[in-house]
């Protein structure tokens, strides 16, 4: 416990004694993170955005004639009872020419001479989030089909594959650029902390000389790096929420809001504690790499 | 206490800093070793405290065979040899005292026993007012005081000491060779690298003389 609290001691003595060094080794892992923030802030808010248009998935099931009342339940409490489905909706012919008559607008005198109930007698299905493929599509359409009750089905299949396309690219996109922002943040930090370590090689050199063990040379810079890249976490966390409230809050709500969401979200809590270890990982794993490479034992 | 076996260290391919030497220096001796620039003085002292690994032959140091340790070992052996530098590798961001500390505070040993030793190891080397000054405030004879001083604190097994006197006059070299002498006398082994005939006629000890590399004699005095 004792030698823990004097590593402890010395790492921030350490940091004390180069504080230029210090701050730029946070500034950078700070820099770094909030990248990586902002890029966050943009998957969770574009997520969101794809889970808002994926509720419009639907398929709507057109009855040959007007059902009876007994046999629209029937097929209601059917049509509930399916794991594949969240919701069904009844349109009968007049809400349907009430709906038609609304959306042509001024154009509504098309209609004139039209009987109100010209339109078919229809079924609204939603999807379940999980059921929300063109796979899980397929197969309600299947289902629906063998059941006999609908003369037609309609349920925007291109649309369908272009939206999974548009999913698909997101998710890689985001892996990717992930992946290369970590990277390159890991990269920047290990050299950062290099610097700081190579302006105390000389003390470095004396410890191994006077015969300080691996160990002990080793765990006040891992400790130091950690405290530097987690106190670069929070910095990073403070100065996105800070961009988040001045700025994206307008500028990628101006362009979000547009397609529908109601509201731009900040980094949840799960995601900022994220934020926060990976700082406090990157600066342990950047001075590990530089330690491998400027200790000499 | 020290024994090298058929001794070689290469640096390049084409020359080599030590060719096989084979000496044996028993406990409580204090023994030069000598020779013109280049002869290999250093490069054998760097592989006795297992600063360099030998390209060929064995080295042991109180029976144990530094070739073949770990890192964590080669630590503990350093715990008991007290080397003086040739440019006296002190931490110019800590002060005298810290300097002189650091051995001890490296074994973990508690902070008023370091500081009881420090002071008393700097009196005995005679620079114990000067204890909060940085190194570079001092002079390259006080920083040589403080060097033996940081080697002297740990009471070793074997001190090792590379050209101690090469930059200094001849009081202070005087008084640098009493300290090595007073260590010896408490039975430290002693090893000094010099080029100093005058010191080596003034203070007659055994000899150890290097020439390419080669270990050329070996004089009783």
């Amino acid at each position: 416990m004792r030698r823990l609290i004097y590593l402890l001691v010395r790492a921030l003595r350490n940091m004390a004694q180069s504080p230029f060094l210090c701050s730029a080794a946070v500034g950078t892992v700070t820099v770094a993170l909030l990248i990586l923030a902002f890029f966050a802030l943009v998957v969770l808010n574009v997520q969101q955005l794809t889970r808002h248009w994926s509720r419009d998935i639907q398929v709507v099931a057109y009855f040959d004639k007007v059902p009876s009342a007994r046999r629209l339940d029937g097929v209601l409490s059917r049509l509930k009872g399916w794991p594949e489905v969240e919701g069904v909706r009844y349109v009968s012919p007049r809400q349907a020419y009430d709906r038609f008559f609304r959306r042509l607008g001024d154009d509504a005198d098309l209609l004139a001479g039209l009987p109100r109930d010209f339109l078919p007698a229809a079924l609204e299905i939603r999807l379940q989030p999980a059921a929300r493929t063109s796979a899980g599509v397929a197969g309600l359409v299947e289902r629906l089909r063998s059941s006999g009750d609908f003369s037609d089905l309609r349920y925007g299949q291109e649309w369908l594959e272009k939206f999974e396309a548009f999913l698909a690219v997101l998710r890689t996109a985001a892996v990717i650029l992930g992946g290369f922002l970590l990277f390159a943040a890991l990269f920047i930090v290990a050299n950062t902390i290099k610097l700081t370590l190579y302006a105390r090689r000389d003390e470095l050199e004396v410890m191994a000389l006077v015969g300080a063990t691996p160990v002990f040379i080793k765990t006040p810079f891992l400790v130091e790096g950690a405290l530097q890249g987690g106190i670069g976490g929070l910095l990073a966390l403070a100065g996105g929420y800070g961009l988040f409230r001045l700025f994206l809050r307008q500028d990628l709500g101006a362009l979000l809001l547009s397609t529908g969401l109601d509201r731009i979200l900040f980094l949840p809590p799960t995601w900022q504690l994220v934020l926060v270890l990976t700082g406090t990982l990157l600066g342990f794993l950047g001075s590990l790499l530089s330690l491998r490479r400027l200790v000499r034992i | 206490m020290i024994q090298a076996f058929n001794l070689s260290k290469q640096y390049r391919k084409d020359s080599a800093a030590l060719r096989d030497v084979t000496l044996k220096i028993a406990k409580g001796e204090f023994v030069y070793i000598t020779g013109p620039s280049g002869a290999g003085k250093s490069t054998l002292l760097k592989l006795l405290y297992a600063d360099e690994r030998p390209t060929r032959g064995q080295i042991l140091v109180d029976g144990q065979n530094l070739t073949r340790m770990n890192a964590r070992r080669i630590a503990m052996v350093r715990r008991r040899l007290g080397v003086v530098f040739q440019d006296f590798k002190l931490i110019n961001s800590r002060t005298v005292f810290e300097n002189v500390a650091f051995p001890l505070e490296v074994q973990g040993k508690k902070r008023y026993e370091v500081s009881n030793r420090v002071y008393q190891v700097l009196k005995h080397v005679g620079i114990e007012h000067k204890m909060k000054r940085y190194p570079l405030e001092l002079s390259g004879g006080e920083q040589q005081r403080v060097a033996i001083a940081r080697a002297l604190i740990i009471d070793p097994m074997i001190l090792i000491a590379d050209e101690p006197t090469g930059n200094l006059d001849p009081d202070n070299t005087r008084e640098v060779m009493e300290l090595f002498k007073g260590a010896n006398a408490r039975g430290t082994t002693v090893l000094i690298a010099t080029h100093d005939r005058n010191m080596i006629e003034r203070f007659p000890r055994r000899l150890l003389a290097l020439d390419q590399g080669r270990l050329v004699e070996d004089r009783m005095p």
